[in-house]
């Protein structure tokens, strides 16, 4: 009798112990109980329309975790990346004819047509890696490699995170460190900035391949605030140096009075541009700092989900993001899922429409659309849905448009009576699996 | 040095924070709701990660949530 009596008090002590230590004293129990494989899987489809960017992207993320709380993830990305993009040229009224980025030939672009290279293709893989264990009772750190791999693109990376509990758990502090090297190495070559787009076969304007280096740190707290009410907020600081061009973006050289883009006659028996253009050059370092806000709250059964972010950076951008998901259960194993997604930026200090002929060079000019002043909007549904088995699926589409402007004061002539500014309207389809084994 | 004097005073703000949330939060056995998948800050992070990198190339911001994204010569 005096056994199994003593036998009860430990229990209970056990018990109230582990209620005592939270979250981080149960779930090993649960692991140890069931140490597997949790797979999510996704297929995404993201199509701009008009011919512009398409993507269908492979998604695999594996999640193991092992006692005491430990967890091992792979990432695996494959895209799968076709269409036409804007190069930064001017659209007017006549026909233009450009030397694409290979320097390899030549592609038309009809009458009053925004610019756009339509040899756009591109594969890519993605590979990430990453470990997360507890140090002590208090601490937790998460470590990881990632890396992708394009044609003419490579990246590699490493972060590492470290947190820790206050308050019985009811807070959370983390810092968290990344750095990573990218290279590029476009055909023909990573162009000299500025250099003019020249004659078919002439890589005269084009230098050998490039790099960045970006680092990352962001420091964070989530707290609870009650059994139902969860915040975060984050603050990032990012670092990029480097070869920070994009070698495919392009600036129209017009004139001084219409706007109108600069004739070019090629060498001869030449094939080549028929108007001048000249590659963009940015800075080559870019400092951005972020707040990120985000709460999570619960209402018997629905979840709000609202995050914030502000971000501003030494190129002059200051954007605000605004972002939306609500969780509406229906029935005991699905949910419905509206999105709603608002975005904003102003544009970078050195965005130009254009060159002008006979004005000196600015000292950075680039004419990329992400990086003038837009407005952007996204808007979505997603259904999930549980299996008997315990398996999830999901599915969702959503819509995304962006509505920018060039800015007033730099149009010219002729510039003031047209669409400077390539507007997208894009939709994105995807279908996720996730299952455990 | 401007960056510098912005992350000290970030660190001040995160340690008036921190002193503030001692009022705030849960007991350890009043957890059942935030323990919930729905309720976690990345529910799904395979399409948190499609999002930020749709966002990453179209957009001239990134990170905020996690780092900054990027891997790619997006166009």
């Amino acid at each position: 009798m005096a056994t199994k009596k003593r036998k009860s008090v430990a229990a209970s002590l056990a018990t109230a112990t582990c209620s005592l230590l939270g979250n981080a004293a149960t779930e090993p129990v649960q692991a140890q109980e069931e140490p597997g494989w949790d797979f999510n899987t996704a297929l995404l489809y993201y199509d701009e329309g008009d011919g512009r960017v398409q993507d269908i992207s492979f998604n695999v993320l594996a999640n193991r975790t092992f006692v005491d709380d430990r967890s091992l993830s792979l990432t695996f990305v494959f895209d799968s990346l076709t269409g036409a993009t804007p190069v930064g040229a001017v659209p007017f009224s006549g026909p233009q004819t450009l030397t694409r980025a290979s320097g390899g030939s030549t592609y038309n672009v009809p009458a009053n047509e925004i610019p756009l290279d339509d040899t756009f293709l591109d594969t890519r893989y993605a590979l990430a890696v990453n470990w997360q264990q507890p140090l002590g009772r208090l601490y937790s750190l998460n470590a990881g490699l990632s890396s992708s791999f394009e044609y003419d693109y490579t990246h590699i990376g490493a972060n590492v995170e470290l947190s820790r509990d206050f308050n019985q758990r009811n807070t959370t502090v983390s810092l968290g460190l990344a750095i990573a090297n990218d290279d590029m190495d476009p055909e023909g070559g990573a162009p000299i900035p500025f250099a003019p787009m020249l004659d078919v076969g002439d890589l005269s304007n084009k230098a050998g391949d490039e790099s960045k280096d970006v680092v990352d740190v962001k420091i964070g707290v989530t707290q609870v605030i009650n059994r139902n009410f969860l915040v975060q907020l984050n603050y990032s600081f990012s670092d990029s140096s480097g070869y920070l061009n994009d070698p495919y973006k392009i600036l129209s050289l017009v004139d001084a009075v219409t706007g109108d883009p600069i004739p070019r006659t090629p060498a001869p028996g030449a094939e080549g541009p028929l108007h001048e253009y000249a590659f963009e050059h940015r800075p080559d370092s870019r400092t951005k700092h972020s707040l990120y806000g985000q709460g999570k709250y619960y209402m018997s059964g629905k979840v709000l989900d609202l995050s914030y972010r502000f971000m501003t950076d030494d190129w002059g951008i200051d954007s605000h993001t605004l972002d939306l998901h609500f969780r509406w259960p229906v029935g005991e194993s699905s949910y419905f899922e509206p999105h709603l997604r608002f975005y904003t930026q102003s544009h970078a200090d050195f965005y130009r429409v254009s060159l002008v002929d006979g004005v000196p060079l600015p000292t950075y000019a680039s004419a990329d659309y992400r990086l003038g002043e837009f407005d952007a909007l996204t808007v979505g549904l997603k259904y999930g849905w549980k299996l008997a088995s315990g398996n999830e699926m999901s599915a969702r589409i959503e819509f995304y448009n962006q509505e920018g402007d060039a800015p007033r004061n730099q149009l010219i002539g002729n510039q003031l009576t047209r669409e400077m500014y390539p507007d997208m309207d894009a939709i994105i389809a995807q279908f996720s699996y996730r299952f455990g084994k | 040095m401007r960056g510098l004097a912005k992350t000290l005073f970030l660190s001040q703000l995160l340690i008036f924070a921190l002193a503030g949330c001692n009022s705030m939060g849960v007991e350890p056995w009043e957890r059942d709701v935030l323990a919930k998948e729905e309720m976690q800050l990345t529910v799904d992070p395979v399409e948190a990660g499609l999002d930020d990198h749709i966002y990453f190339s179209k957009e001239a911001s990134s990170g905020g949530r996690g780092f900054g994204g990027g891997g790619c010569g997006c166009n």
